[in-house]
């Protein structure tokens, strides 16, 4: 009666099979906190690099995949306690919610409208697939953010083995690694152009990622330390919308779009620059 | 999914409630003590949220229930706002995720990520960059046009 899925799994069993994990995990996160926040000037931007990216790099590295210390096993048991250690951030998330609740409901309209923004993820990423010779991949990978729920929906609407779900796939493994770490950098590098008011960031920061928002929002609260609590607030509750309406979102909106689109431009701009460039070499329309 | 709250619980107090305790301790130099009743709050509001998550039917992500959890009892109508607030506001907003990144980190198929293209790689981040500018975009005109600004 111990096997890592089964529901009924004993405490010590949860204990005893797991125990070399925890322990990992934890000296993992201390040696990530001593390394500490880093910041530095990149130009105008101030760089901050939070300790959850060192956690992040050093537990890769030891990984199934590379150094191997962690078992394949105990990989599988890591992803799924994520949902689990996510809990308490969120917790934290709403509880300033909560303390700001006046202030919320001020903005709340305009943050409602702002989640009609993730059709932002099609604008610039669709044409320039198409022009890179991607095919069908583009439709999942560029219709949402590609996160669980996202990759979850391409599956069920086009099936797991379809390019479209391929696609996601791509860019739900590709976002987390690097979208974690990039969202950081592009957070400090608008708000150095100071174009956009802090709190307008802020929304933006949800993404439908609480790693990707954390990393986000983290980065503008220390750039922006008068408005550090009203940003935290602001990226939860713009992630916590995206979690609600997201996979409508994606459903009703963004994926007709997307695949419209992609209609649309596909035969204009598919083979790519070179073909791009000699006009119009239609490949039939798909 | 299939995990009980007893194994939910035992799980979150040997990850994210003693790596956060080290995490304020290191990162924001507060003593163990003084987090552990804001840990200790953070944990319940999780713990109720996940609680109701699996009692109601509905589909919604559990984590959302956590977030409202969070913002019912810490709101004006809550009789427990004060403390709630005042516990948890010792705990940096950041110490509660390096462990998620851990977790994360461990969890990551390494392989299908070196697997992918460069290519790939591109739209990834122009999908991330699109989302955010439009996002943010959307924000600051709505905001403007409303003059909830001062």
């Amino acid at each position: 009666m111990e096997s890592t899925s089964h529901p009924r799994q004993s405490l010590w069993g949860n204990l005893k099979e797991n125990a070399r994990l925890y322990i990992a995990a934890f000296i993992i996160v201390i040696i990530a906190e001593f390394i500490g926040m880093k910041t530095f000037h990149l130009g105008s931007a101030l760089i901050v690099i939070y300790p959850m990216l060192f956690a992040i790099v050093i537990s890769v590295l030891l990984g199934k995949d590379i150094l191997r210390f962690f078992t394949k096993k105990e990989a599988k048991k890591a992803s799924s306690l994520v949902l689990v250690v996510i809990t308490p951030f969120m917790a934290k998330v709403g509880v300033l919610a909560g303390a700001n609740l006046p202030e919320l409901v001020n903005v709340g309209p305009a943050l409602a409208f702002q989640e009609l923004g993730h059709v932002g993820t099609i604008l610039l990423a669709l044409p320039v697939a198409l022009l890179l010779g991607i095919k069908k991949e583009a439709i999942g990978a560029t219709s949402s953010t590609c996160r669980d729920k996202d990759y979850g929906l391409i599956c069920h609407i086009y099936g797991s083995d379809s390019p479209e779900a391929r696609g996601a796939l791509s860019i739900y493994i590709i976002g987390f690694l690097i979208g974690t770490v990039y969202i950081g950098f592009l957070a400090s590098f608008v708000a150095s152009f100071n174009f956009f008011h802090p709190l307008a960031l802020a929304m933006a920061c949800g993404i439908g990622s609480g790693v990707m928002m954390a990393a986000a929002s983290g980065t503008l609260a220390t750039i922006y330390p008068e408005y550090a609590d009203q940003i935290v607030m602001l990226a939860g509750a713009s992630d916590m919308l995206s979690a609600i309406v997201g996979i409508y979102f994606t459903l009703f909106i963004s994926l007709p779009l997307t695949k419209k689109l992609y209609y649309f431009l596909e035969p204009k701009l598919s083979g790519g620059f070179p073909s791009f460039l000699k006009r119009h070499k239609v490949k039939g329309g798909a | 999914m299939a995990m009980n709250m007893r194994n939910w619980t035992l799980s979150l107090i040997l990850t994210s409630v003693v790596t956060t305790l080290m995490a304020n301790l290191i990162g924001n130099n507060v003593s163990i003590t003084e987090s552990i009743p804001g840990v200790l709050t953070l944990s319940a509001i999780a713990f109720v949220g996940i609680s109701l998550g699996k009692l109601i039917p509905l589909k919604i992500p559990p984590i959302v229930y956590v977030v409202l959890t969070g913002m019912v009892v810490a709101s004006p109508i809550s009789p427990i706002a004060q403390p709630i607030i005042d516990a948890t506001a010792k705990i940096s907003f950041m110490a509660p995720i390096t462990i998620v990144g851990t977790l994360a980190g461990i969890g990551l198929d390494f392989k299908s990520f070196i697997s992918q293209s460069w290519k790939m790689v591109i739209v990834a981040i122009l999908v991330f960059t699109g989302t955010f500018l439009i996002q943010a975009t959307f924000a600051e005109v709505f905001l403007n046009v409303t003059n909830t600004f001062e």
